[in-house]
């Protein structure tokens, strides 16, 4: 599982690639971390290349956005596959971020 | 030049030297109200603070410099602006000034009670106010106790009422054509009668609130029109909260918790009226709604669900069941999700799934 931060035309996008399991999440969590500076930036999640999500990694996505919410940043979704998309919304997630 | 008598430049030396003073005063008098006021839970519209500017200050010694004696006779030099949303709270927020400090009566202004019954025009509470005696207010020193400050109070229409007549110059040193006045005075007599408005439309909506809980707690859900206030109380029951244990049982998952209010529009699409409508499809159709989320989330270890998942499945029976077909399902994901190219992918998933359960078209 491999993530790639960048900042481009003021996004903050993490990129994520490959699976992100229980396995894979404790170093995720860390990866994700300068996304929790988020004043003044809206944040991407780039899933083009994520291939699976467990709970683990819903919960990183979901912390994600309970710390850039009250700073009034917006937390988009970007290029996820079709299966992905079965896990928000079976887990009734999917209202709670935005897609591109 | 200064046109300023030497009494006024006196003054206004003395002006520079209180500054620092005048500032920690300013701040703390902010900060205690600030706190008081959201203990209180009076939602405001602004608090602001200033310290009045040396330029303000000089201008008005130039106008009026001799009027005053010392600078204590100066009452705004501290000042406070409060704006409430609603008239009903600009008598609230007095309140709690009076009892927050010693309030100067004979400086004090009820701008709304100076007007004539039949005139019109600028309404705001202008109190003078010192620190009660022995009182402190963090980051002041107690020199600053004897210093006046100014607050002033008023509802946001009449704020707006406020700074347009300032743009416009309503009182500056031109007479306006007694028509222009009279336009004035209607726009004002209008913002009054919107403020009592607004005032009476909060108690009459708090009013209905507090009826709607009581029908739904009493279990009258048939006397209760759905709405967004009385689905919010509704909620407050935690109706779907069974269904969620029992598919969050599937899992031992955690329940996240989230707002369901983005599924009103959706129930009132299917022709809910009133809450008992709403509980009579959570009876109705909570076993199929299990039978779908076991069948889509027993082949998984997902153990985190939103709070909305019960309700989703909800309605997607209640679309299978009423032979609505993958266009109902997309109509269920367009209203929840807002529309995306894959609600169709998630709809036909749905479907495939239900035909395997037999749920289509059984009421």
């Amino acid at each position: 599982m491999n993530t790639t931060f960048k900042e481009e035309n003021k996004d903050f996008v993490m990129y994520f690639e490959g699976r992100l399991d229980t396995a894979a999440a404790p170093k995720v969590e860390q990866d994700v971390a300068p996304l929790n500076d988020c004043t003044g930036h809206d944040i991407i999640l780039d899933c083009t290349k994520l291939e699976y999500i467990s709970s683990s990694g819903l919960r990183i996505f979901l912390a994600i956005l309970k710390n850039a919410k009250p700073k009034g940043s917006h937390v988009y979704i970007r290029g996820m596959n079709d299966d992905l998309r079965q896990v928000f919304a079976m887990t009734g997630f999917t209202n709670l971020f935005e897609f591109k | 030049m200064s046109n300023l008598s030497p009494h006024s430049e006196m003054l206004l030396s003395e002006f520079r030297e209180l500054r620092p003073l005048l500032g920690q005063l300013s701040e703390g008098v902010y900060a205690l109200l600030f706190s008081v006021l959201k203990e209180q839970n009076i939602e405001l519209n602004a608090i602001e603070y200033r310290v009045k500017t040396e330029q303000s200050l000089k201008g008005k010694l130039e106008r009026k410099g001799d009027k005053y004696q010392s600078l204590d006779n100066i009452t705004d030099l501290v000042g406070l602006r409060i704006v409430t949303f609603y008239s009903d709270d600009v008598d609230k927020v007095a309140a709690i000034v009076k009892n927050l400090f010693d309030v100067d009566w004979q400086n004090s202004v009820d701008k709304r009670k100076l007007h004539q019954l039949t005139s019109f025009g600028y309404n705001s509470l202008h109190y003078v106010c010192r620190l009660k005696e022995g009182q402190r207010v963090v980051d002041c020193t107690k020199e600053t106790a004897t210093i006046p400050f100014e607050i002033q109070m008023r509802t946001a229409l009449q704020h707006a009422w406020s700074a347009i007549e300032h743009d416009i110059g309503y009182k500056g040193s031109v007479k306006l054509p007694p028509e222009f006045r009279r336009q004035f005075s209607r726009l004002a007599g209008m913002l009054e009668l919107a403020d009592d408005e607004f005032s009476r439309l909060r108690n009459t909506m708090t009013e209905y609130r507090r009826q709607v809980e009581t029908l739904v707690k009493s279990g009258q859900l048939r006397d209760v029109s759905l709405s967004t206030d009385s689905f919010n109380s509704y909620l407050n029951l935690h109706p779907f909260e069974r269904l969620n244990q029992r598919i969050a049982a599937v899992n031992q998952a955690e329940i996240y918790p989230v707002s369901l209010m983005t599924f009103l529009p959706l129930l009132e699409s299917f022709g809910m009226e009133t809450l008992d409508d709403v509980q009579q499809f959570i009876d109705n159709y909570s076993d199929d709604a299990y039978q779908l989320a076991l069948s889509q989330l027993a082949v998984t270890d997902l153990d985190i669900l939103s709070e909305s998942v019960g309700l989703l499945n909800l309605c997607l029976v209640y679309v299978l069941k009423h032979n609505g077909g993958i266009d109902g399902l997309c109509h269920v994901y367009d209203t929840i999700n807002g529309k995306h190219p894959s609600n169709e992918m998630l709809a036909a998933a749905v479907l495939e799934q239900a035909q395997s359960l037999l749920l289509n078209n059984q009421k």
